[in-house]
């Protein structure tokens, strides 16, 4: 028996530096891990990396295509990262996204006649609407009934996909085309009318969609939000100790269920932006494929919750997730997509302990030689940081 | 007229337990992980990998039957438990949050994920399954009126379901590991401090619900319908997560609840092969979801009976307090 | 081992010139200490002094920098609290180790049985810990779970479960605090008996009369160093507090120093509200607090204090009675209450208190932050932080330390301090002192005063009598939800208020 200790000593001071140089490093070993995996199942990494980088910026009009595999990944990373930011675990951006889309078409479609920025502004705002409402449902059961809103938002998911198949699939709905034979053997939604296609910024041979533009700016708002307001305060205040929110005098059920509202509409927005940017119609078969929003979930989680954070990460899933789209086949299988996207996030999940915490691996000294064999290698925490944690835990 | 009738009720009941025996696998998986203290999301990624390796092994390998369904079943144990020491490891050992970690485990397993890249890797996509759980005449009982069918005639994999269940409670109550288990998820610093190891009983209960989970999922894809297709549990893996909650975390409750989620997921097959359409496939598709949601609620209102049954350190990371 | 007399009985346990550090502090510093087989042996010392750290080497939880442990005159090492129970030690923590949703014989047999194997048989054991609780006259329902437990019984357990492994040395951490006086009887004679049976036993406390009254030997820690060992009979309370405290503790204000005005700020009628458990914890209580008084709440833990702090803080539904802050009649909710005028120092600091991963700045304005509009100022913050971080004298890197890092004493301070500068016409205070070391206690104290001096009205609610009567002008005691007694500081005898938190007397 080695006498020796692996344990986890909590950091004295934390110093920027970790902050840096740990993500960093996970990134490096997700990279790592990720090309063992591809060598494993008969892929040369590196030409997949190149291949990835190529499809995603060198390629003629690659940026442009990353851009747009990016914008809903930024909405369904920030309505997670608003939400999981105070413990509020809002799995539900994939179908307030779906209800977001939903309502976009329909009001699109309703008010086709319109003037273009009127019925542009008239989808955004369907779409928030939608989505916000879909999203009150797990926020107010979880508000004033206490039910997990991690299965209540996920399973409201299946329920809307199931809607949108209902509406295009199924029946003779406002949403579907039934003018066309075709369209009668093969369902497919109505196509909005020029009216309802956002306009899209070009710059160069690139071209930004309203709603990535949209997007960013939502970011640097709820970023201000969070930092200088008083409801950011109080979120922060929530998220981080649940019981000292309520001592500080806040009113912990209304800012769930509102916090909720406003994941949800952000998500929502995305839905919205699904069709007026990019696909004009409501698709029920191509939305679920992406699975925007869980990707959003990896998004929020690399971003650590952190709204300006969040563009940069759902850009690195962006060029991920256009891969897959602008690769698919044997070469670069859909499933690839995930696979690395869990890598990536089980890597910085993993090294976040290093942030607060350094590694001690040494030999245990004492006088004595030992009278049993050495035994538990245990890591070590302050008495008050479990206290916290476990109470915030407790409370979400 | 009674007699279709009877007819129509053994047939709900013998489809809730088809679509409910993968519930309870991954649920009984889940009970044991959340008991242990462990929160595990991942059981719909498990699943899947689990029903991918266990389809794949049984198109690979020859031999009799059996021996290949066998073998079939323990590799889905096998990939599941694979999947959840990922999780185990993050959560327990670097301690990071059990319920990112464990979505990551469903995105990286999941429908867009690792299950589906291995299907595509080994074109399993387009095979038909070369065997596949066939019911079993237990004891020749079959022809019995109403038990019969019900009970006397179920696969392999429902007989080792109940089978499961029984020994899950003995193990609980009746056993000195399972009591130790309790406290674990209870209290971790109770049972640390009488000498009880935490760290592995977390990791062995985590391992064991991925096995589950695995195992569950192996069930579609040798059973229920015979190939791959990605994210063919279509939810089920959420579903069990939630019955552990109906349950009150007690396996035989959970017994009850996957065959009531069982029967909602076999209703629309049922009334749609009986050409029943008055009302859209879709509802049925998302009827057990508004069911589970609707049960949720329920449970949740009964919040002291639900404090007593939740694993009071669920989803807490444990650290000895040490100098 | 040499031949043990009665003269010289047995060494059990004995720690050598033992030193243990925690970044930086030294909490012991080269401590020896000696305890006997068959003796009780009081470890005594003030709060802070050291006396839970060296319980925690002797029993495997900490690890020594330096010195070492012997057990029955060997050295040995412990790694874990399961090494020490091993070697037959056993402690008894403030905080029980005990598994709520389980059994007493569940909790008793957790961990090791005597019959070792794979099964676990319900009723076999059940018999097992009713037999043993009876050889040591104690009373207890093995069947029961331990949420249904008095926290006297649930001490119980824990004694049973050290028995039950055949404990030889039982250490006890402060194991009056929570208890009434007919459970400290009980515990004392459980105690002497394991004792005659040649057990030692090791009573932690910072009381003096009761540390008197139970134990065979006294050792008394002072800020980490052992100050001597002493046998009860030639020893006197005043030689020991004088070992215990090497000074006279000189706290700033007191009673009497202050004027108390005549406007009642804080009011109580018929107050009734109930536990977390759903059972009755306040009943009718009706107290008033006066400007720049300050209102002791005495009573043992588990009487209601906890609630009836919430309660006044709006933190706790009421099912009858009104309160009343500053003339507002208040409906019951936590910003109604601060908005008042209403200071809440609550019992646990960490997480409740403060929000650990936020910074001092952001903690320091928990209260006030709704006072500017929708916009947060945070310049105007860090530079308030400063000062506040001045004025209470909080040593911290500044304003942008999270609140986790720092001690417990200077998170009081900034509790306290944040409570006083939000402008507060009343203070309510919960366990202020607890867990704090001499330097800190005093300064807690010292605010606590002159708030009141400055017309604050205070309500001090703490189970260590010695601090409510240091600084209360009323002392109030609560036994099972009721007021039973209400007495002016200069009229009241310590003993007759320990009768009446013991619901033996009325005022």
């Amino acid at each position: 028996m080695i006498p020796i200790s692996v344990r986890f000593e909590p950091r004295e001071r934390l110093s920027r530096w970790t902050n840096v140089w740990v993500p960093f490093f996970a990134i490096v070993l997700a990279l790592v891990i990720a090309g063992i995996v591809l060598a494993v199942s008969g892929h040369n990494p590196i030409t997949t990396y190149q291949q990835i980088i190529e499809a995603a910026f060198t390629q003629p009009g690659a940026f442009t295509q990353t851009l747009v595999s990016t914008t809903p990944l930024l909405y369904t990373g920030l309505a997670a990262s608003i939400a999981f930011r105070m413990r509020i675990w809002n799995i539900g951006a994939e179908g307030q996204l779906y209800l977001g889309s939903i309502a976009a078409a329909g009001v699109g479609l309703y008010l086709q006649n319109l003037p273009a920025p009127v019925v542009v502004i008239a989808m955004m705002a369907g779409g928030a609407v939608a989505g916000s409402l879909w999203a009150a449902i797990p926020g107010a059961l979880r508000a004033y009934l206490n039910t997990n809103e991690i299965l209540t938002s996920l399973f409201l998911n299946y329920i809307a996909d199931y809607l949108m198949y209902y509406l295009i699939f199924d029946s003779t709905s406002f949403w579907r085309d039934l003018t066309s034979p075709a369209a009668r053997v093969f369902p497919q939604g109505k196509f909005l009318p020029a009216s309802g296609n956002w306009p899209a910024l070009s710059i160069g041979s690139v071209t930004v969609p309203l709603g990535l533009i949209l997007a960013i700016v939502l970011a640097g708002l709820l970023w201000g939000m969070i930092r200088g307001t008083r409801y950011g305060f109080e979120m922060r205040v929530m998220g981080d100790a649940p019981r000292a929110a309520k001592h500080a005098g806040m009113n912990i059920r209304r800012k769930i269920l509102s916090i909720m509202l406003l994941s949800g509409a952000v998500a929502g927005l995305g839905g919205a932006s699904q069709v007026g940017d990019f696909r004009h119609v409501l698709d029920p078969r191509g939305l679920e494929q992406a699975q925007f929003g869980y990707t959003g979930i990896v998004v929020a989680a690399l971003a650590r919750y952190n709204p300006i954070s969040a563009v940069v990460a759902a850009l690195g899933i962006g060029v991920l997730t256009n891969a897959g789209l602008a690769l698919q086949g044997p070469n670069f299988p859909i499933g690839l997509t995930g696979t690395m996207e869990g890598i990536l996030l089980f890597c910085v999940l993993g090294s976040e302990i290093f942030v607060r915490y350094r590694l001690r691996i040494g030999r245990t000294s004492g006088p004595v030689a030992p009278r049993r064999a050495e035994a538990a290698p245990g890591p070590a925490r302050t008495a008050a940081e479990i206290a916290s944690t476990e109470r915030r835990e407790l409370a979400s | 007229m009674s007699g279709i009738n009877a007819n129509l009720g053994i047939s709900i009941i013998v489809s809730a337990i088809l679509y409910g025996t993968p519930l309870l696998f991954a649920g009984l998986g889940e009970l044991f992980a959340e008991r242990s203290g462990i929160l595990n999301l991942g059981v719909e990624g498990m699943m899947l990998m689990g029903a991918v390796s266990a389809f794949w092994t049984s198109q690979k390998m020859s031999g009799p039957s059996w021996l290949v369904l066998l073998v079939a079943v323990l590799a889905g144990a096998l990939a599941g438990a694979l999947m959840s020491l990922i999780h185990a490891f993050l959560s327990i050992t670097l301690r990071a949050n059990q319920i990112v970690s464990g979505l990551t485990l469903t995105i990286f397993a999941g429908l867009i994920g690792m299950s589906s890249y291995l299907g595509s890797v080994l074109s399993l996509g387009d095979q038909a399954g070369r065997h596949s759980f066939s019911d079993i005449n237990l004891f020749g009982l079959k022809d019995v009126p109403i038990v019969g069918p019900i009970l006397f005639h179920e696969s392999a994999l429902v007989y080792a379901s109940w089978l499961f269940v029984i020994l899950s409670l003995v193990y609980l109550y009746r056993t000195r590991t399972g009591l130790h288990l309790r406290a674990v998820g209870e209290s971790p610093r109770a049972a640390d401090a009488m000498g009880v190891n935490v760290t592995r009983y977390r990791y062995i209960h985590t391992l064991l619900g991925g096995a589950l989970a695995g195992v569950g999922g192996a069930m579609f894809t040798l059973q229920i319908a015979t190939n791959w297709i990605d994210g063919l549990t279509a939810g089920a893996g959420w579903i069990a997560i939630a019955l552990v909650i109906f349950a009150f975390w007690r396996p035989d409750l959970l017994l009850v609840g996957a065959y009531l989620f069982g029967a909602f997921l076999g209703l629309g097959y049922d009334l749609q092969a009986r050409g029943f359409t008055a009302i859209p496939t879709e509802f049925w598709s998302a009827l057990p979801f508004i069911m589970t949601i609707v049960a949720l609620v329920v449970a949740s209102t009964g919040s002291m009976r639900r404090r007593l049954g939740a694993p009071a350190a669920l989803g807490l990371p444990y650290a000895r307090e040490e100098g | 081992m040499t031949d043990a007399t009665p003269e010289a009985p047995s060494l059990a346990l004995a720690a050598r010139s033992v030193t243990k550090r925690f970044r930086g502090v030294v909490a012991n510093d080269r401590v020896d200490f000696e305890v006997a087989a068959g003796e009780v042996h009081a470890l005594l010392g003030e709060n802070g002094a050291g006396k839970t750290t060296l319980c925690n080497v002797l029993t495997g939880l900490y690890r020594p920098e330096e010195g070492y442990v012997e057990v029955g005159g060997r050295p040995v090492r412990m790694h874990s609290p399961h090494d020490a129970h091993e070697a037959g030690i056993f402690m008894v923590h403030q905080q029980f180790r005990l598994v709520q949703s389980l059994s007493v014989a569940e909790n008793v047999v957790l961990g090791w049985s005597r019959h070792g194997g794979t099964w676990f048989a319900p009723r076999r054991v059940e018999r097992e810990v009713a037999a043993l609780a009876e050889q040591y006259r104690m009373d207890i329902a093995p069947q029961a779970k331990i949420w249904q437990l008095s926290v006297g019984e649930q001490q119980r357990v824990e004694i049973l479960k050290a028995l039950y492994r055949g404990a030889r040395i039982l250490i006890m951490d402060e194991p009056t605090a929570v208890l009434t006086p007919q459970e400290v009887d009980q515990l004392v004679g459980t105690l002497r008996e394991m004792a005659r049976s040649g057990s030692a036993v090791v009573f932690i406390s910072h009381k003096l009369p009761e540390v008197l009254a139970v134990s065979d030997r006294i050792t008394v820690l002072r800020a980490g160093r052992t100050m001597g060992t002493v046998g009860t009979a030639s020893t006197t309370a005043r030689e020991l507090a004088h070992m215990m405290v090497g000074r006279d503790v000189v706290f700033a204000g007191g009673p009497g120093s202050h004027e108390v005005g005549g406007t009642v700020v804080l009011e109580l009628e018929a107050v009734s509200a109930e536990s977390d458990l759903g059972t009755p914890a306040l009943v009718d209580v009706a107290l008033a607090v006066r400007s720049g008084e300050i209102l002791g709440i005495a009573g043992v833990a588990g009487n209601g204090q906890r609630e009836l702090a919430e309660v006044i803080a709006g933190e706790r539904a009421r099912t009858a009675g009104r309160v009343v802050i500053d003339g507002k009649t208040q409906e019951g909710k936590p910003w109604e209450a601060i908005a008042a005028g209403l200071g809440y120092v609550p019992e646990d600091r960490m997480g409740v208190g403060v929000a650990p991963g936020l910074s001092i700045a952001d903690n320091l304005r928990l209260k006030s932050y709704r006072r500017n509009g929708l916009i947060l100022h945070n310049k105007k913050a860090m530079a308030d932080a400063e000062e506040l971080i001045r004025r209470f004298d909080i040593v911290a890197r500044g304003p942008r330390t999270l609140a986790r890092e720092l001690s417990g004493g200077n998170l009081q301070k900034l509790i306290v301090g944040r409570e006083l500068s939000s402008a507060a016409k009343v203070l309510v205070v919960s366990s202020p002192t607890r867990g704090l070391d001499v330097g800190a206690t005093e300064s807690v104290r010292r605010l606590l005063s002159e708030s009141a001096r400055s017309g604050v009205g205070g309500v001090l609610i703490s189970e260590a009598l010695g601090g409510v009567f240091e600084l209360s002008d009323r002392i109030a005691v609560l036994y099972r939800g009721r007021v039973t007694g209400l007495v002016d500081r200069k009229d009241a005898d310590v003993d007759h208020i320990g009768l009446m938190m013991a619901g033996q007397a009325a005022a």
